[in-house]
């Protein structure tokens, strides 16, 4: 059951964070601030699947990362979504739009 | 463990696991610090803040570990682990990894001695520039025979018709002495057209090669020197070029050297087999020799041109010639051979046919140590459990196994490439001599990296049965089995054993038969009627320079000579002959008239062998006179125009009628010169021990002068203790007279073998170690199949079976294994030997006697490895092994 519910979310959170990311160059904690607040509050990401995706995803080459100091001064990792990521982010919404029509049609016609 | 400790320091000498996790740590702190800075601003105390972050954090460690080890770095760290524990375990079942490492390494070595051959002669870009672009140019001959020589006539039609070539030039071998200088010295010359170096893209160590102006008019003759002659003549000084040489009594300039690993060489053509000492310009006047065939051509094609084009053109000029010139040309062709199909194109098959050998040797290995993992993991059973109970998935532990078995394999090919260090020195040493080149046949980097290929390849065939075996077994049943096995239980382990066994003598059953094959046709090569005996027999030869320029000096001189030598002590006869038998196909054939009988048309008419010998080659040589009489002391003074033909010719042309008598037109002479026929001698095989003898006619000495022959002497005793008394001889009647190629008939004969018998002793070889390696496999399966099935034997025993019945129980089992595999390997030989063909002599491909033989063989063999097993079953205590459990 548990593991049902990962691989629900490893395919959406790809997208999440690739959306998160199309909206600018973010730090891991910021990628997940950035999700509860796009979520209206309502997703809140754990860090312990977060980076494993991250690391995954910037494995793909869909992002890409550096150091940077944070406007707190602090230093922390950025990542960049990179046009490969740009474009797969389009795929993944366009098939995930093309889900969810599916679901509600079907819902529908009950 | 010492190598354990290397590899590790290697791998943390990286870093790579430091750095890779320090950077995750850092990036999980930062993470950490951001959600207290916004705890900070949400209002928190600062401790407070921080409490907050970790809890919603976690477990810092788990989040690096888990990070990590998307980040690959546990491919490294598992690896390391199962390495480490794979050594453990084949430290700790120390007799099984001897016997598996010994097993690998002789199948990983035998691979990688083949395998270094067929790479230095098939593989390897030969030593000539763009090497693939040279090309050979034969005629054949109305027989048939291919890689015949070419004429000067046609050799000059073909360079001024053809348009596929760069660069074409002409070659013969001759022996010319050197003196001098020291003493007196046979060298192989190899004359070229000027462009012989240009073809072969090969530039001189020092000086120059030839110029095309080199062979004009009134020049002085040039010389090119092979390395071996410059240093063992000369001294490698680099002043000799320049420098004047004498060979058969003239002048040469020394105009270059050629670096020490040049060579081109046709063994065939050279007639003593020696690679040329010198080069030099093959002068092609246009005189009475124009149509003798005599001449190797060698060109190299212009960019673009292929194989096919240039063979297609050669063909169509052959044919023109063969209209324009049918009394010299007609039913010749032509042919282009690249220069490695030259090489070693009759090599080629036996050497992937050894290399296939070695392949089943290497899997019948294979199946040995799959067999003997299966019986380890037997034992082994209980400690996968409890890995797969502590939550291993199946992937890891078939991982976890088939990184031992690639241990295993590259242990085994390390001390595999020891064998195939080994082996390959044994192989240069009993390699014909014409494979040349194998002398520089060792271990390199193709070879290396190959065995690497092999011995992963090799670990993964065998690692795989066993590791997916292990790896399904019942989780249950195991632990509660606790480690003991009963027979029933392992049901799919045995036949997986049993598969394997099958196999292994599967194979060793096709190596048998072929090594069968092989060894059969040696002994009928050896038993063949060649006509003549080899015992107690001297040969050397002796080549007259020029300075003898009249006949009757040169039969002077061999008359002489032969005198001397019969008076020597232990010389029974003596006699001489220009080519001796199974000495490199080297002798003359001519066409034929009979005097009396209508002539054929041109080009049609009868053939034969000619060869010049005086009247004491025969008995020397046993060679029986049939009918009529040998030749006379006066014939053999002056020409007298008589012959004696062989049994061959006698049969052929004169089937019902007397030869004797009869009058012969050889036509071996500028003028018609007919000569009688006064006896019939026994046939010979001359030029192989495969072919039968051709017609043949023998001249006696004056009636055919060669100023090249070859002294025969039979001796009491070892016929080589009187070769220094006749080179002694020779040197007081002319001290600047070399002779060449001492050396006994047995020898020659012997080296005319040499590749039968190579091909024979190492199939023969191979499939010993076949049949071994399955001897041992059927062995261990046999013993572990007693050694499970203990508790049953004693219960058979206690309830009153007889110990021979119980040793009849065990010998079924293993004979019936047994009788499978024959049976299967016996199908797989008849559709396989037939690849064997053309290596055979004297029998087919499919020989029921071999097959028989090596069958039983191979039974008898495996009911002495079922024995041993068989009598421990035999000898169990029925009551020792019911308390067993």
């Amino acid at each position: 059951m548990a593991k049902n519910k990962a691989d629900l979310l490893q395919g959406t959170l790809d997208m999440l964070i690739l959306r998160a990311l199309s909206l600018g160059e973010l730090h891991g904690y910021g990628v997940i601030q950035r999700i509860r607040q796009l979520s209206d509050e309502m997703l809140n990401v754990e860090q312990g699947s977060l980076y494993p995706a991250l690391y995954r995803i910037e494995q793909k080459g869909w992002v890409s990362a550096r150091w940077d100091v944070h406007d707190t001064g602090r230093e922390a990792k950025f990542y960049k979504l990179t046009r490969t990521g740009r474009k797969q982010l389009e795929t993944e919404e366009a098939s995930w739009d093309r889900l969810v029509l599916a679901i509600a049609k079907v819902r529908q016609a009950t | 463990m010492k190598w354990v400790n290397i590899i590790r320091d290697r791998l943390r000498a990286l870093r790579q696991r430091e750095t890779v996790i320090n950077e995750i740590d850092r990036e999980m702190r930062s993470h950490v610090e951001l959600q207290v800075e916004a705890n900070i601003r949400a209002g928190m105390s600062p401790r407070e803040a921080r409490e907050h972050a970790m809890r919603t954090f976690g477990n810092v460690n788990r989040a690096v570990d888990a990070a990590y080890d998307v980040k690959g770095g546990g491919f490294f760290e598992t690896l390391l682990q199962d390495i480490r524990y794979g050594a453990r375990m084949l430290a700790k079942h120390r007799a099984f990894t001897i016997i598996a490492v010994i097993t690998l390494a002789l199948g990983i070595g035998a691979n990688t001695a083949i395998f270094s051959v067929v790479n230095e002669l098939l593989l390897r870009p030969l030593p000539f520039r763009d090497a693939d672009r040279i090309v050979m140019l034969w005629e054949v001959n109305p027989e048939g025979r291919h890689q015949n020589s070419a004429s000067r006539a046609n050799y000059r039609a073909w360079r001024a018709q053809t348009s596929s070539y760069q660069y074409l030039a002409a070659f013969s071998y001759q022996r010319y002495n050197l003196t001098g200088n020291g003493e007196p010295e046979e060298l192989s010359v190899q004359f070229a057209t000027p462009d012989l170096f240009k073809v072969l893209g090969v530039d001189p160590l020092l000086g120059r090669t030839f110029l095309p102006d080199d062979d004009g008019d009134g020049k002085p003759p040039v010389a090119v020197l092979s390395y071996a002659l410059w240093q063992r003549r000369f001294g490698g000084q680099p002043s000799i070029v320049g420098q004047p040489i004498t060979l058969n009594g003239v002048k040469y300039t020394v105009i270059g050297v050629m670096p020490s690993n040049f060579q081109f060489h046709m063994k065939q053509r050279s007639g003593t087999g020696r690679p040329p000492d010198l080069w030099s310009i093959l002068p092609m006047p246009l005189d009475s020799n124009e149509r003798g065939r005599f001449l190797a051509t060698v060109a190299r094609l212009k960019d673009g041109v292929t194989v096919e084009h240039a063979d297609a053109e050669l063909r169509t000029i052959a044919a023109r010639l063969a209209d324009e010139f049918p009394q010299f040309n007609k039913n010749f062709s032509a042919e282009v051979l690249p220069l490695r199909e030259q090489f070693f194109g009759n090599v080629r098959r036996p050497l992937w046919l050894m290399l296939g050998a070695v392949g089943f040797v290497l899997l019948i290995a294979c199946a040995n140590v799959a067999n003997l993992l299966l019986s380890l993991a037997t034992t082994r059973e209980k400690e996968i459990a409890v890995r797969a109970a502590l939550g291993a998935r199946r992937g890891r532990i078939v991982r976890q196994l088939l990184t031992e078995s690639i241990l295993l394999a590259l242990f085994g090919s390390v001390l595999g490439l020891f064998f195939a260090w080994l082996g390959i020195k044994a192989l240069v040493a009993i390699s014909p001599r014409d494979l040349v080149s194998l002398q520089t046949v060792g271990l390199n980097v193709t070879v290396l990296l190959w065995t690497l290929g092999v011995s992963l390849l090799t670990g993964i065939i065998f690692g795989l049965a066993p590791a997916f075996h292990i790896s399904r077994l019942n989780l249950n049943d195991s632990l509660k089995e606790g480690g003991k096995s009963e027979a029933g239980q392992a049901t799919g382990s045995r036949r997986l054993r049993n598969a394997l066994v099958v196999s292994e003598i599967a194979l060793a059953v096709v190596l048998l038969a072929s090594a069968g094959l092989l060894i059969r046709s040696f002994i009928r090569l050896q038993q063949v009627d060649r006509g003549f005996q080899t015992d107690n027999i001297l040969t050397m030869v002796v080549r007259l320079p020029e300075s003898y320029k009249e006949d009757p000096q040169v039969i002077g001189f061999f008359s002489q000579a032969l005198e001397k030598v019969r008076q020597l002590p232990t010389v029974r006869s003596a006699g001489i002959v220009n080519f001796l038998p199974l000495y490199g196909g080297m002798g003359s054939s001519t066409g034929f008239k009979i005097l009396g009988q209508p002539e054929p048309p041109p080009g049609e008419g009868p053939g034969c062998d000619v060869r010049v010998v005086d009247a004491d080659y025969f008995p020397t040589m046993g060679i029986p006179l049939l009918r009529g009489r040998n030749f006379s002391r006066a014939e053999l003074r002056e020409p007298k125009h008589v012959i004696l033909i062989n049994e061959a010719l006698a049969r052929t042309y004169f089937s019902g009628t007397e030869p004797i008598g009869q009058r012969l037109d050889v036509l071996m002479f500028d003028t018609p010169q007919p000569a009688e026929i006064i006896g019939v001698v026994g046939n010979v095989r001359y030029d192989s021990l495969i072919d039968e003898s051709p017609p043949a006619v023998y001249f006696p000495h004056p009636d055919l002068t060669y100023s090249f022959m070859t002294l025969v002497i039979r001796t009491d005793g070892d016929p080589t203790a009187i070769a220094p008394a006749v080179q002694r001889e020779i040197r007081t009647l002319d001290p600047n007279q070399p002779v060449s190629d001492v050396r006994t008939m047995n020898q020659v004969m012997s080296e005319w073998v040499s590749r039968s018998r190579f091909n024979t002793l190492l199939l023969g070889l191979f499939a010993g170690l076949a049949t071994l390696l399955s001897a041992v496999g059927i062995f261990g399966v046999m013993n572990y199949s007693v050694a499970l099935r203990t508790r049953e034997i004693g219960l058979r025993l206690a309830v009153g079976a007889q110990p021979r019945q119980v040793l009849l129980l065990v010998l079924r089992q293993g004979l019936l294994l047994t009788i499978v595999g024959v049976v299967l390997g016996l199908a797989a030989a008849f559709a396989l030997t037939r690849l064997l063909a053309s290596l055979l002599f004297g029998i087919g491909a499919v020989d029921t006697t071999t097959f028989t033989t090596i069958s039983i063989l191979l039974v008898i063999v495996s009911l002495l490895a079922c024995y041993l097993p068989a009598r421990r079953a035999m000898r169990i205590d029925p009551l020792r092994a019911l308390r067993y459990e």
